[in-house]
């Protein structure tokens, strides 16, 4: 029986590990999301497991992979990785092709939120959030934790709300001062969720969003677009229908895959991985005054890549 | 006979080697040079400073107290055209509170545009000195800085296509010639050589590289440490980098006057300080058909802030993207890689449906 070619794209992000995989006509074969509990390694390992699962491997062979997120360059060097692509471009290329008409795509992670403007199925234009996480899932975490609500849950209760409470949108430490005080005043818990949202997505479009032209269709996807309370807020916002993809959450993976399956490179990627052992040290060089920090991976005790320094000088060879 | 003056300019970009000239040939004094600035100089800086305040403030500070710990007694401030104006005095008064003893030149006191009056305030680093003479090295001084902007410029829209990698030994060879410099016969020397060492290098550049225009406030984006080695990162990844903001363009040659007149379809009033000659680059680079604009700018910077508007606007118009990059006083550079990575990635993309 002939194997086809089939291509991983892994996404792992502050909050969440996103994993796909695809055929060459960009069907899903396999998906998976679970959270990144701060330990990436561990998290990919558990991914792949559960990816291997779902996978056939007689039928399909793996031949490309790629990692993309912002733990992209430590889990590319643990997978053996054919491409290692930003998460925006990954975003940008996933989401077109699956929305090729798509002109704008909002895009609110964990801790990062960004828009980019697409036309003609190339992005020509993107802002992502700089010195300041306001308004992104971690927000909407630690406010439902205080509202004592899953946030999963936080948007079947915003649609309950008719009147959305007003809350000051401009800085996240001033909106959650703001909220504690619409909460003490009596404000009902559905109105000050409906509140929140629309605070999220406010937030976003007058800083992300400062200043780009938003046209129509617009995706949303990331973590937060999960959240139909914030879907409804763009809508209102924006005054146009906001389309969240069921596979949104995967767009970052399904890119990587895409660009794997772009790029020249080929290995045939096996799960071997999992049950690899790998260590990462950190050693200050002290080569200069600049300090770099290297970072050093280690796989069954060798150094597979190192990364951090500036020069050749920080250069690990040890 | 009093000891000789150990005078101090805290770090900027490279110019440094132009103040070491005017101190050491026109005023026969003695130029102590501040170290490289690193992690220490921002920290030195950061923790003995208001904390709302630019960072160019911090890093200047830190390198102040650096050079006055390499044993500098009089320390020399440059003037600027923003609440740049303003820093000396309150550094001055930061470094006096701290306990430091020192000579104090504040250059914004006499920021009149002419040069007589800059040098009136460099004769107290050596009070018999000829004005004659420190009139001619400021003149001398002033051709490096044209110098070394120009080689500088030439080195970053080259240095991406440069298959031997030899442009960045050339680059650095430059610059050392520039600091040991002592006539302006070498610095002509040393400005032909590093030249003609360019020009010998075949490039392997496209037909139509990707081209990529950087603006922003004075300090940061003439600033290597400041802004993480931007240039250097964009053109390793393959780019013409242009900067037009320079001393050369925006002090000593000037020779786009009127500045504001041409850019009134976009602002009809100067924002201050740097805004209107970024506003102008802006559009030059614009209409020269450049694939991408960075703007680099410190956090709280206010007319870069101003600016942002009006360079949304251009954006639309000319149908060029802008990356918007803030600088506060990070050293980590992951953040920074990711926007230039997927910048670059996304003109790359815009271009070759173009062609």
């Amino acid at each position: 029986m002939n194997t086809q070619n089939a291509f991983l794209g892994i996404d792992v992000g502050s909050i969440s590990t996103k994993a796909v995989i695809i055929d060459e006509g960009n069907k899903i074969l396999a998906r998976e999301y679970i959270w990144t509990e701060g330990n990436p390694i561990g998290a990919v390992k558990k991914l792949l497991g559960l990816l291997e699962k779902q996978f056939d491997k007689d039928a399909w062979k793996i031949v490309g992979v790629g990692a993309t997120g912002s733990a992209r360059r430590l889990v590319g060097a643990i997978v053996g990785a054919t491409v290692v692509k930003n998460e925006i471009t990954a975003h940008a290329v996933g989401t077109t092709a699956f929305h090729p008409e798509v002109r704008t795509i909002l895009e609110i992670g964990g801790q990062d939120s960004k828009i980019i403007l697409v036309e003609n199925g190339i992005a020509v234009d993107y802002a992502m959030n700089t010195l300041c996480a306001a308004g992104t899932g971690a927000f909407l975490s630690s406010q439902a934790r205080r509202l004592g609500i899953e946030v999963e849950d936080m948007g079947s209760y915003a649609l309950q709300s008719t009147h959305p409470t007003m809350i000051a949108a401009r800085c996240t430490v001033f909106a959650e001062s703001d909220l504690v005080h619409k909460i003490q005043m009596g404000h009902p818990r559905e109105d000050i969720i409906a509140g929140v949202c629309r605070a999220v997505a406010s937030n976003y479009i007058n800083n992300v969003g400062k200043g780009k032209k938003i046209c129509s269709p617009v995706v949303f996807q990331g973590g937060v677009s999960k959240n139909i309370g914030v879907v409804r807020a763009f809508e209102d916002l924006l005054h146009c229908p906001v389309i969240v993809d069921e596979n949104g959450h995967l767009m970052g993976a399904m890119g990587a895959a895409i660009l794997a399956k772009r790029g020249l490179k080929r290995t045939v990627f096996d799960f071997s991985v999992e049950n690899m052992d790998f260590v990462t040290r950190e050693r200050n060089c002290g080569g200069c005054s600049n300090n770099c920090e290297v970072i050093c991976v280690y796989r069954d005790g060798n150094l597979i890549d190192f990364w951090g320094n500036r020069c050749e000088r920080g250069a690990a060879g040890h | 006979m009093k000891q000789q003056r150990k005078a101090a300019l805290p770090r900027y970009g490279e110019y440094n080697c132009a103040l070491k000239y005017i101190v050491e040939q026109g005023f026969e004094a003695q130029c102590v040079l501040p170290p490289p600035l690193s992690k220490r100089t921002l920290d030195l800086g950061a923790v003995n400073s208001p904390d709302l305040v630019c960072t160019p403030f911090k890093t200047l500070l830190g390198s102040m107290i650096e050079a006055l710990e390499n044993g500098a007694d009089t320390i020399i401030m440059v003037p600027g055209a923003c609440r740049l104006n303003y820093f000396a005095e309150l550094q001055e008064q930061i470094l006096r509170d701290l306990g430091y003893t020192f000579d104090f030149i504040n250059l914004s006191l006499y920021n009149t545009g002419k040069m007589r009056d800059i040098l009136r305030a460099l004769k107290a680093l050596n009070p018999r000195c000829s004005m004659v003479k420190a009139g001619k090295a400021f003149y001398e001084a002033s051709q490096m800085v044209e110098h070394l902007d120009d080689t500088t410029s030439l080195y970053y829209r080259n240095c991406g296509f440069d298959p031997t990698g030899t442009y960045p030994k050339i680059y650095k060879k430059f610059i050392a010639d520039m600091y040991a410099a002592r006539s302006l016969a070498e610095i002509r020397t040393a400005y032909r050589t590093a030249n003609d060492a360019f020009t010998d290098i075949p490039l392997k550049k496209p037909q139509d590289p990707i081209r990529i225009g950087i603006i922003g406030d004075y300090y940061t984006v003439m600033d290597p440490f400041s802004n993480l080695e931007l240039e250097q990162k964009l053109a390793d990844m393959g780019v013409e980098v242009h900067r037009l903001m320079n001393i050369t363009n925006d002090m000593l040659r000037n020779s786009e006057k009127n500045k504001q007149v041409k850019i009134r379809e976009f602002s009809e009033y100067s924002m201050g300080a740097s805004s209107t000659a970024d506003i102008w680059q802006a559009q030059n680079f614009a209409e020269r058909g450049f694939d991408g604009l960075i703007q680099v700018k410190s956090a709280c910077c206010m007319p870069e802030t101003d600016i942002m508007p009006v360079l949304a606007n251009l954006s639309q118009d000319y149908k060029i993207p802008v990356l918007y990059l803030t600088y506060d006083s990070q050293t980590s550079d992951v953040g920074l890689m990711t926007r230039l990575e997927a910048f670059y990635d996304m003109v790359e993309m815009r271009k070759k449906v173009a062609r």
